[in-house]
């Protein structure tokens, strides 16, 4: 009698694929991924309303102790001593971008005369628009 | 004469690293990621012209946020909530009608933005949008206050 032979199956999972998926991935991670030229950590005030940030606009961040760090959108932050500097760093960001966005990153916390001088700044230096960066508030029952 | 035989090289890249090499990649890009946050409420900074129409206070209606943040509109105090309430049938006379946002220097940052907030969502709230909201700077003040 012809006795065969029994066929072994292996156990193999099938990963040939998995290269293709992690580099999707890694695309993915890649495209969207931005520098942040502020990295400041801040406590945002919290709001209903919210309009996106354009990119690359120039930042001016206060963090809970008072320090005032300016960025021009291109480069990391910097630490300024006062809002005269202020003053003069929008000036010069205005004068070579007349149009450009500026955007204030504040602790939640600062007293107000901080901000104030620093809006003061931005309007003698004619910036047309500034944001006042926010977090998502949640709305009371949801 | 014995022949040997070939031995079979194999004609294939090994790839069997590659996925290590790109999940390594991916959890590199995981943990350097940070969520900025890139949102917030937008304000339209007045051009300086000399022809600025001055703006009298009787004209128009003064949200002051005291210290420990307290709104006082028109010199009475009052809720958040209520603010837009009290705006409504001014608004509905006036569409224009300017408000002005003073808060003192030593309140919290986020006093002047929840009312700014609140302001802004004056059309889905009662249905009118307040179009003319001044946050005059205290050297603004200095100068032009009277």
């Amino acid at each position: 009698m012809n006795v065969k032979a029994a066929r072994t199956l292996k156990a193999v999972i099938p990963t040939a694929s998995m290269a293709d998926i992690a580099f999707l991935l890694i695309i993915f991670f890649m495209l969207t991924m931005t520098f942040e030229v502020d990295k400041t950590r801040v406590t945002l005030p919290e709001t209903i309303v919210r309009m996106e940030v354009p990119k690359k606009a120039a930042y001016i961040s206060v963090n809970e102790a008072g320090q005032i760090k300016v960025s021009s959108g291109d480069e990391l932050s910097v630490p300024v001593a006062t809002t005269d500097d202020v003053l003069s760093f929008a000036a010069g960001v205005v004068a070579s971008n007349p149009g450009k966005e500026f955007v204030i990153k504040a602790d939640g916390e600062v007293p107000y005369g901080t901000i104030d001088g620093i809006i003061d700044s931005l309007k003698r230096a004619r910036v047309e628009v500034i944001y006042l960066l926010s977090s998502a508030e949640t709305q009371e029952g949801a | 004469m014995r022949i040997e035989r070939e031995t079979n090289v194999s004609d294939e890249i090994p790839t069997a690293s590659m996925a290590d090499i790109a999940f390594l990649l991916i959890i590199y890009f995981m943990i350097t990621t940070t969520f900025a946050a890139t949102q917030g409420l937008d304000f339209q900074l007045p051009k300086e012209q000399d022809d600025t129409p001055l703006v009298e206070k009787e004209e128009s209606v003064l949200i002051e946020i005291a210290a420990s943040g307290q709104l006082i509109v028109d010199g009475r105090p009052m809720e958040l909530g209520d603010v837009l309430e009290y705006l409504k049938p001014k608004l509905e006379r006036d569409a224009l009608k300017p408000v002005i946002i003073r808060p003192d220097p030593d309140s919290a940052y986020r006093h002047m933005v929840d009312v700014f907030d609140e302001l802004r969502q004056s059309e889905d709230k009662i249905g009118i949008l307040v179009r003319n909201i001044s946050i005059p700077t205290q050297r603004e003040i200095e100068a032009f206050w009277y």
